[in-house]
């Protein structure tokens, strides 16, 4: 830069040193964390920052940092690219260059020239090249392959000009400044799955643009210019096939141009409008476009068959049947030459072929041509739908259209069941009030599904886990994974994703044996893991299921006594009691703390994120046989039928689907056991009563139980009778969760509007169930 | 545009209080936090609650769970009149009504008027005071609106709950 420094520069290079400045002081943390874990976005940041800097200390002509950043850069693209990998070294040296830059750039605010930096900037790079030679000798087997896969993209590149500083004053003057690409390799034309996607779309486009111009045209045949459209979105997708080496799709988009050209140029063929023959073409190119975008090839394969539909569309020549009649090919020749009259004209005016033997000829012709027309028959268009199409919605968006949904259920339920209507005999209104109800109800199941994905996903994301870690623990599995097309709500999705994984963890590292110990216990050498996902009882079902060696109740029951989680010596609790302790909070049975698991943490994680969703954990399992694992989990806003049930003025919504029978007992049902516990006898069983006015601590209209209502509830395979004074009716009901304020409510899942606008409770069976059961056998648990 | 009424609504919200009555006190509450009004109107009971969780209402479709005011400071209970009124606020999203005896209105006091609390913290209450204003002679007690509902106390109330199921 020398003496000429005026005011205007001296103001550019003071930006250009906060700048800088500031950027160091951002980037110096991410480059350390860059140690921990290489996210490609930190790498991507840091690489502008040495990019940025680089050409605008190009600009100024601070050749000092501009060759320091060079050679940051260099080091950076080469990890980026996955050429060589990143070593703490590499870190440190990151370091050392963010520490240059900063002496250098206080030089250059202080003096206006980094001219003072040289030998620092003559160290550094050269370490930076060093660190390059030795990484690329080193690394080179191993980074070779991934490099030729994806050849490196210099992307960030154009980004990165536009954030440096000053670039509005003039362009980078450094020609070196492209990263250099990897080894200097020039990448092969390799269908890379960028070009893939790009031909899927563009092929998508033009199948689209040619399907829309057949359709005008098969209504309007007088439309030539529409014609030339699809000829041209044709001929642009036989290009692209061509290029891309797709050639069976190639092929048959040129005999649809051909037929295109024929009716383009005015030609007659043996259909008047062969619109319907191309259109199932375009259909047999759509499906190859299709299967392209799933990875396969686009082979056709009735190619053969297309490719004959389309031919007999076009009409066979008279002359070839003349000459067939016995005319000389010659003079047929020459005849076609001079056509301006029927062919047939001509060679009898030439006297080269009788009448008889043009009549025949065209009669022939004539056949053909209907026979054409038979064979090409009116193609029953097998319509292939195009590539599902997504869109991403907010999910706020998606949770405020499901709640209105829910309103509208409400409103509906308040409009069909409203008080005023009560007595009337309002035929029309209640047709229409079906009617809405009926609509009322696929918008709502419509609603739900679009929150719905499949757990395949998640399933597949497990296959990966049960690998690693069957290889750290040494132990052979085969995971099994079933009904992965059950559909579940996205959130519910990502809560038991961590779930998931630590019961995996837990079947492979404390459940199976070893091979030795598998085979020892007459089992084979390979244990299985089955993760299923299927609907059950209005629930999804996510079960974890291995043929280890089950749960061991005394190591468990001691080492719950030992941490003072129970009373006792625990020989009163049942098996189900002693298992679910594994998911109390710094619980582990594993005798070794493994690397995987076994540090207690974890299972009350499963246990903490089912709740949240206010899901359930079920473990059964046999000493020997193995460990089921079930995680129950509701349908998330479902709407639920519910009976309405009243107790003195309470009402609560009780899910019908739990409900097997009501009865109103009469005093010999009744039993009461010496404990006070009222059980009652519904044919051959004894079911025990819960009094649902002692759960809600309300006033009932009668304690005396034949007085009231006794409903047989079951789940998962217990039965119990509820006390109710009256059940009220059946409704629609949607599930509203209780405020977060209040948080979870014993007995109760939550809450819905009734047709009043009044609240009301939805009782949890399940939970009633477990209390139930408690109370027969008096234990408590906790 | 939006961030000048951002601005405006700061400005028009500061120093405001909607003061309400209890028990022979005036109170007063953040009216940034108040959401609206409503008379009092059935509620469902919730079983398990502690007393001053009255049970939860029907807003507009929205339940949101209702505090007894008075129950929270253990304060004598006063069969609800068609004065009592339940004040709805929001709290980072959470609402909950609160049932006072009777609002007063929108009172302006400003911080040179708030004295902070008394240090006594005898009663229940105590502690959920942000401090004392001042308007002329009469004094209002500011409640921080954010004790009333999430204090270690309820907190582990709800713990409770939850350890419970």
């Amino acid at each position: 830069m020398g003496m000429d420094i005026d005011n205007d520069q001296i103001e550019i290079i003071q930006e250009f040193v906060t700048e800088s400045q500031d950027m160091i002081e951002q980037l110096e943390p991410q480059i350390i964390e860059l140690g921990q874990n290489s996210d490609p976005e930190t790498m991507n940041a840091i690489f502008r920052l040495f990019h940025s800097m680089k050409g605008s200390a190009g600009f100024l002509e601070f050749d000092h940092i501009t060759r320091v950043a060079h050679a940051a850069e260099n080091l950076l693209d080469l990890i980026r690219n996955g050429e060589i990998e990143l070593v703490p070294d590499h870190v440190t040296l990151l370091c050392a260059s963010c520490d240059f830059a900063k002496d250098a750039l206080e030089k250059v605010d202080s003096d206006y020239t980094d001219d003072s930096m040289s030998d620092a900037a003559d160290e550094i790079s050269a370490k930076l090249h060093d660190a390059i030679e030795v990484a690329k000798g080193g690394g080179e087997p191993a980074a070779e392959p991934v490099a030729a896969e994806a050849p490196p993209e210099p992307e960030p590149e154009p980004e990165a000009e536009l954030e440096a500083p000053k670039e509005e004053a003039a362009p980078t003057p450094a020609p070196s400044s492209a990263p250099p690409a990897a080894n200097g390799e020039l990448p092969k034309l390799e269908i890379t799955e960028e070009m893939r996607l790009s031909f899927v779309q563009e092929g998508n486009e033009l199948l689209q643009n040619a399907e829309q111009g057949l359709l005008a045209w098969g209504e309007n045949p007088e439309d030539t210019e529409s014609i030339g459209d699809i000829f041209r979105q044709i001929h642009s997708f036989k290009g692209n096939c061509g290029f891309f080496g797709f050639s069976h799709m190639e092929e048959l988009s040129h005999q649809m141009e051909n037929i295109l050209d024929r009716v383009k140029s005015g030609s007659k063929l043996a259909v008047e409008n062969p619109a319907d023959q191309l259109l199932t073409a375009l259909d047999i190119l759509q499906q190859g476009v299709n299967d392209i975008s799933d990875g396969k090839d686009g082979v056709i394969e009735t190619l053969e068959e297309q490719l004959k539909q389309l031919q007999l569309l076009v009409p066979p020549l008279l002359g070839e049947f003349l000459v067939e009649e016995g005319v000389e090919e010659k003079a047929v020749a020459a005849a076609v030459e001079t056509q301006k009259k029927p062919v047939g004209e001509i060679l009898v005016e030439k006297g080269q072929a009788s009448n008889d033997q043009v009549d025949n000829a065209l009669k022939k012709q004539q056949q053909k041509l209907n026979d054409a027309k038979k064979e090409t028959k009116p193609a029953a268009r097998t319509k292939t739908p195009a590539k599902r199409q997504d869109i991403r919605v907010d999910l706020g968006k998606l949770d405020q259209l499901i709640n209105l949904i829910g309103e509208l259920v409400i409103a509906e339920n308040m409009l069909i069941h409203n008080p005023d209507l009560v007595g009337m005999e309002l035929e029309n209104f209640n047709k229409a009030g079906q009617h809405m109800s009926k609509l009322v109800r696929e918008l709502q199941e419509m609603a739900m599904s679009i929150r719905m994905i499949p757990v395949s996903g998640l399933f597949r994301r497990m296959i990966r886990l049960v690998h690693d870690i069957s290889v750290k623990a040494g132990k052979k599995v085969d995971l099994e994974l079933i009904g992965e097309e059950t559909e579940i709500d996205k959130t519910v999705i990502e809560t038991i994703t961590d779930p998931l994984v630590h019961l995996l963890r837990n079947s492979l590292d404390h459940g199976l044996e070893t091979p030795d110990e598998r085979v020892a216990s007459g089992k084979g050498e390979k244990g299985t893991v089955r993760l299923q996902a299927r609907h059950e009882e209005g629930e999804v079902w996510v079960t974890v299921k291995d043929d280890g060696r089950g749960l061991n109740r005394e190591k468990i029951l001691e080492k719950a006594i030992s941490k003072g989680l129970i009373e006792g010596d625990g020989s009163d609790l049942t098996d189900k009691q002693i298992y679910n302790m594994i998911f109390m909070p710094g619980f582990s049975t594993a005798a070794a703390i493994t690397d995987i698991s076994g540090r207690g943490v974890g299972m009350d994680v499963v246990k903490r994120n089912l709740e949240k969703i206010k899901g359930k954990i079920d473990v059964s399992s046999t000493p020997g046989k193995g460990t089921r694992i079930d995680l129950r989990i509701p349908l998330t806003l479902a709407i639920i039928d519910g009976m309405l049930v009243r107790v003195g003025t309470t009402t609560c919504i009780v899910p019908t689907l739990s409900i097997l029978e009501a009865f109103r007992p009469t005093m010999d049902q009744i039993t009461i056991t010496p404990e006070g516990d009222e059980l009652a006898r519904v044919r051959e069983n004894f079911f025990p009563i819960i009094r649902l006015h002692e759960i809600l601590d309300k006033e009932p209209d009668s304690k005396e139980l034949p007085d009231g209502i006794l409903i047989v509830l079951e789940y998962q395979g217990s039965r119990f009778c509820l006390f109710v004074d009256e059940i009220v009716g059946q409704q629609q009901t949607v599930i509203k969760g209780l405020s977060e304020f209040i948080g979870n409510v014993a007995g109760v899942s939550g809450c819905t509007i009734l047709g009043d606008g009044g609240v009301s409770l939805i009782l949890d069976v399940g939970s009633l169930v477990e209390s139930a059961e408690s109370k027969a056998q008096d234990v408590e648990l906790f | 545009m939006a961030d000048d009424n951002m601005l405006d609504n700061e400005d028009t919200q500061k120093d405001k209080y909607l003061t309400f009555h209890l028990a022979g006190e005036d109170y007063g509450i953040e009216i940034k936090y108040v959401i609206e009004i409503i008379g009092i109107q059935n509620i469902t009971d919730v079983p398990d609650m502690p007393a001053f969780i009255r049970g939860v209402i029907n807003l507009r479709g929205k339940v949101i769970p209702v505090m007894d005011v008075r129950a929270r400071f253990d304060l004598p209970n006063r069969e609800y009149d068609d004065r009592t009124c339940i004040i709805v606020v929001n709290i980072d999203g959470t609402e909950v009504g609160l049932v006072v005896d009777e609002v007063s209105e929108v009172a302006d006091i400003p911080a040179s008027s708030v004295e902070p609390p008394p240090k006594t913290g005898k009663s229940a209450g105590g502690q959920y005071i942000q401090g004392m204003g001042k308007i002329g002679k009469a004094v209002k007690i500011l409640l921080d609106v954010h004790k009333l509902l999430f204090s270690d106390e309820m907190k582990a109330l709800i713990a409770e709950q939850e350890e419970g199921v």
